[in-house]
């Protein structure tokens, strides 16, 4: 194996997948672990993301080095993003004939977070990507994961981020998506489909609610609880079922990271590095095949 | 991968050193069959020199686990190390075998 982290599409040897899972914030993880595959020299074949990981996948598959990639994501995620309500929808919940409650709904106007991607990503496509990208979503109707490699870049992390309640569900193609947590919060399997034999993720547990003193709180509570049992049930089927060699990088965080913490990008990216290091020695040895 | 077998009364403690992964988990799968097929069911793996266990590790303690339980035993873990406990958790392995902090209290949950 040649290169750097972010190089060429084409590779002798083993096949590295990067796959970054769902976890809002903590998704820049990613970003350390990045650090660790460009210092150390290894190159990935392809990358995965889901949800806030598919923000941190499509920057590294577009060629960002960890400081832009940091930078980017500090302009981009911030409280502004929930700030504006969409009225509409939120009085559709109590009034649904009268206001006309329907599968668009979500709490947040999501003017501002389309208008921040456009600005990060613009009109980038998958076909330009230096890595090989692909970003997962969940239909809405089905429950079935979509994954995408082809067209909008924009188009597909606005349908990965559709986080249930807070962001409307986001149509490409007739098909209606929500959050790519909602069918996996690790999408390992779509590294194994793509005929990775080394992966490489990082994923993370949704948080817990600590107070349920809002009705929004008490859907986060359950949103947690399915998304964390599905994370583990898919991440041992994925073990169990394969035989690529999956390497589970995960981060420690002594501080909790809450949703849009991003002045704690930096310590969020050392945890991340940290985590990586440990598991170079095994890396080294499993790509020189001793 | 360095792995050392000690008798405890009806237990075999199986003390593994090193990362269990796609090029070593065979060597303990090896082993663990050993033990199966030549009677002993009641497996203690002491994971206390473990630094490291990926997918091809999770396979190897299914499988030993599912050939003991089949026979009447079980395979128990003990003193796992931070690292691996955390992949064992993710992937929900903690629901799935019984671990216990140290090679000691392994060897007596099993009966006497």
């Amino acid at each position: 194996m040649s290169g750097g982290a972010g190089d060429s599409r084409q590779r002798s040897g083993p096949r590295v997948a990067v796959v970054l899972g769902s976890g809002s914030v903590k998704c820049a993880a990613a970003l350390g672990l990045l650090k660790v595959l460009q210092r150390e020299g290894i190159g990935i074949d392809m990358i995965v993301g889901c949800s806030g990981g598919s923000l941190y996948a499509a920057l590294i598959a577009l060629g960002h080095d960890a400081g832009t990639a940091e930078a980017m994501t500090r302009r981009l995620w911030t409280k502004e993003l929930t700030k504006r309500r969409n009225n509409r929808s939120i009085l559709s919940v109590f009034l649904p004939r009268v206001f006309g409650f329907d599968e668009s709904f979500g709490m947040v106007n999501d003017a501002l977070i389309l208008d921040r991607l456009k600005e990060a990503f613009g009109a980038s496509t998958f076909e330009e990507a230096r890595i090989p990208l692909y970003l997962t979503a969940t239909d809405f109707h089905t429950g079935d994961q979509v994954v995408f490699g082809s067209g909008r870049i924009v188009d597909a992390i606005r349908a990965s981020i559709a986080i249930p309640y807070i962001f409307r569900p986001w149509p490409i193609d007739g098909r209606l998506l929500v959050d790519g947590f909602m069918s996996d919060p690790m999408p390992v399997g779509v590294a194994i489909r793509q005929g990775a034999n080394i992966i490489v993720t990082m994923g993370f547990e949704s948080p817990y609610q600590h107070k349920i003193n809002s009705p929004l709180r008490f859907a986060f509570q359950l949103s947690s609880i399915t998304s964390n049992n599905l994370l583990k049930s898919n991440f041992a089927f994925h073990n169990l079922a394969h035989h690529a060699e999956i390497l589970p990088i995960i981060p420690e965080f002594k501080d909790s990271i809450h949703l849009f913490d991003t002045d704690k990008i930096p310590y969020v990216i050392e945890e991340g590095e940290r985590a990586a290091e440990r598991q170079v020695p095994y890396l080294r040895r499993l790509l020189s095949g001793v | 991968m360095e792995i050392t077998t000690e008798q405890r009364g009806t237990v075999t403690v199986l003390s593994i050193v090193g990362s269990v992964d796609g090029m070593t988990a065979s060597a303990m799968v090896v082993s663990f069959r050993e033990q199966v097929s030549g009677g002993n069911v009641l497996l203690v793996v002491d994971f206390t020199g473990v630094d490291y266990t990926s997918s091809a590790g999770l396979r190897a303690l299914l499988e030993t686990v599912k050939e003991t339980r089949q026979r009447g035993g079980d395979l128990r873990l003990a003193a796992v190390q931070p690292d691996v406990l955390r992949v064992l958790e993710l992937s929900g392995f903690t629901h799935i075998l019984k671990l216990f902090p140290d090679t000691e209290s392994a060897v007596a949950s099993f009966p006497a």
